[in-house]
């Protein structure tokens, strides 16, 4: 009961924090005007423009979409043109997983080694619906998405050593028997986990030094997200993921399937 | 004030403080935990057919109750190979502060060991 009470002002708390956040006037830098207010009018009810990232998990839990306020540490600009005129799903089990498992699973449901397991459901097992931009609202759109740069410090430092080369095969051993990122992350299509981001777009969706610096310290960028960082990974493997998930992105996955 | 009231308002911050961090542990748990080691902690995530090594059934008393709280407090924060198990556990050191730790350590022995807690066994 008194945890009840505490989390009905913690709402109407975060209420108050949304409508300071809607209000408050955010830090583009030196954007077209036009392309602010379209984001504002038509992308802030989903996607947060201002930050910071959810700092609770209760917050996090209320993330309806991914946080946009540091696009322009993250996505490469030529990627935001092409899949703002053709939205796909990114993330296998949505933004937010748990609000799309399910433990009760349908008759049909396979089992891996005697163990029926928890299966997606709900709108994730649908393509995604997103709002559709045509090139030249996507051109003016990436334009002021890649001027938000508050993350500035967190990619400074990185730099992407492309003198460490690896194959496809050695650079799936390490993502997978390695370091175990394939039970969260796809590597190709329907090969890999559900509650992380698909990684084979992820070379030419995300700069170099958002990766590098994600994938050492995810809670830098998203305090309470659910993969674990890897302090203690040696630079090398790092090196040589990021070169690897580069490669990957150049494959064509719709050609294999 | 009345003594008696002291008292009584010691216990219920205490009994307060205590659901805080047994629901701190769950919210924890399900975030961080269920999407390998499933909704009901019986290593049955949703992340399973993606893993050639299945995730620790945490209601498997019989295995659990051979692992001393050291051990699965290891396993959490340094992750697999820290206790001679698979890299397919990670590590959580750098999610998690130490008494956030220690709770999910706690946490886990609800879910396997119940009757053994109210026992009073010690797990070390
Ligand atoms: C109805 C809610 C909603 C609205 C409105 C919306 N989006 Fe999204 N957007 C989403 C969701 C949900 C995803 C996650 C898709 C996924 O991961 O599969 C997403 C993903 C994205 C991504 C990819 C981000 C990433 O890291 O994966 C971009 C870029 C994006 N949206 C831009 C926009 C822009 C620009 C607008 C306004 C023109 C907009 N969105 C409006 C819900 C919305
Ligand atoms: C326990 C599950 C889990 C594991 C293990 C894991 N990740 Fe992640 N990863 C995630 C989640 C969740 C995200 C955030 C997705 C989002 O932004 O919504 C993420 C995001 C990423 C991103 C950024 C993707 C994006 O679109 O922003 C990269 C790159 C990445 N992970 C690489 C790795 C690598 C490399 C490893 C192994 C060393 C790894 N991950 C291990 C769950 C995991
Ligand atoms: C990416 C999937 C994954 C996630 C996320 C995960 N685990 Fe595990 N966990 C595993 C696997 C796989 C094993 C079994 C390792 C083995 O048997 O070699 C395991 C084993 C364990 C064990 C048993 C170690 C032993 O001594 O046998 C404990 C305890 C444990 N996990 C706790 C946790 C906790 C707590 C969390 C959440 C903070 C968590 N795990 C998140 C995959 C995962």
């Amino acid at each position: 009961m008194v945890i009840e009470a505490i989390c009905e002002v913690e709402m109407r708390y975060s209420f108050l924090v949304l409508i300071l956040a809607l209000f408050a006037a955010p830090v583009f830098a030196g954007a077209a005007e036009g392309g602010e207010q379209f984001l504002r009018t038509h992308c802030a009810s989903c996607h947060d423009l201002n930050g910071p990232a959810p700092q609770t998990i209760r917050q996090l839990w209320k993330r309806d979409a991914p946080d946009l306020f540091y696009a322009g540490n993250k996505y490469r600009r030529e990627w935001l043109v092409e899949w703002l005129q053709k939205p796909v799903r990114i993330r296998p089990a949505g933004v937010n997983y748990l609000r799309h498992i399910n433990s009760t699973p349908p008759k049909d449901q396979k089992k891996k080694a005697g163990r029926q397991y928890d299966v997606l459901w709900g709108e994730v097992l649908k393509p995604l619906k997103h709002v559709r931009l045509d090139r030249k609202k996507a051109e003016m759109v990436a334009d002021v998405l890649m001027s938000m740069v508050p993350n500035y410090a967190l990619t400074a430092n990185e730099k992407l050593d492309t003198s460490k080369k690896v194959t496809l095969d050695d650079g799936e051993v390490l993502i997978d028997k390695v370091h175990g990122c394939l039970s969260c992350h796809q590597i190709e299509p329907g090969y890999g986990g559900y509650t992380g981001a698909e990684l084979y777009t992820a070379g030419k969706r995300l700069q170099p030094a958002y990766m590098l610096s994600y994938i050492r310290h995810p809670k830098q960028w998203d305090p309470k997200i659910w993969m674990p960082g890897y302090p203690k990974m040696p630079e090398e493997d790092l090196q040589k993921i990021v070169n690897y998930l580069i490669l990957l992105a150049k494959e064509d996955f719709n050609a294999s399937n | 004030m009345h003594p008696i009231n002291l008292i009584l308002m010691g216990f219920f911050f205490l009994g307060f403080t205590c659901s805080l961090h047994a629901e701190e542990a769950y919210l924890n748990y399900k975030t961080y935990c269920m999407q390998c080691h499933g909704m009901h902690g019986k290593g049955d995530g949703v992340n399973v057919p993606a893993m050639n090594v299945l995730p620790r059934d945490h209601s498997d008393n019989k295995y659990m109750m051979t692992r001393t709280n050291t051990e699965i407090y290891k396993a959490i924060k340094f992750g697999g190979p820290a206790v001679n198990k698979s890299v397919k556990m990670p590590a959580w050191e750098d999610t998690f502060t130490e008494e956030e730790i220690q709770q999910l350590v706690g946490h886990i022995r609800t879910l396997c060991c119940e009757q053994e807690l109210v026992r009073g066994v010690n797990f070390r």
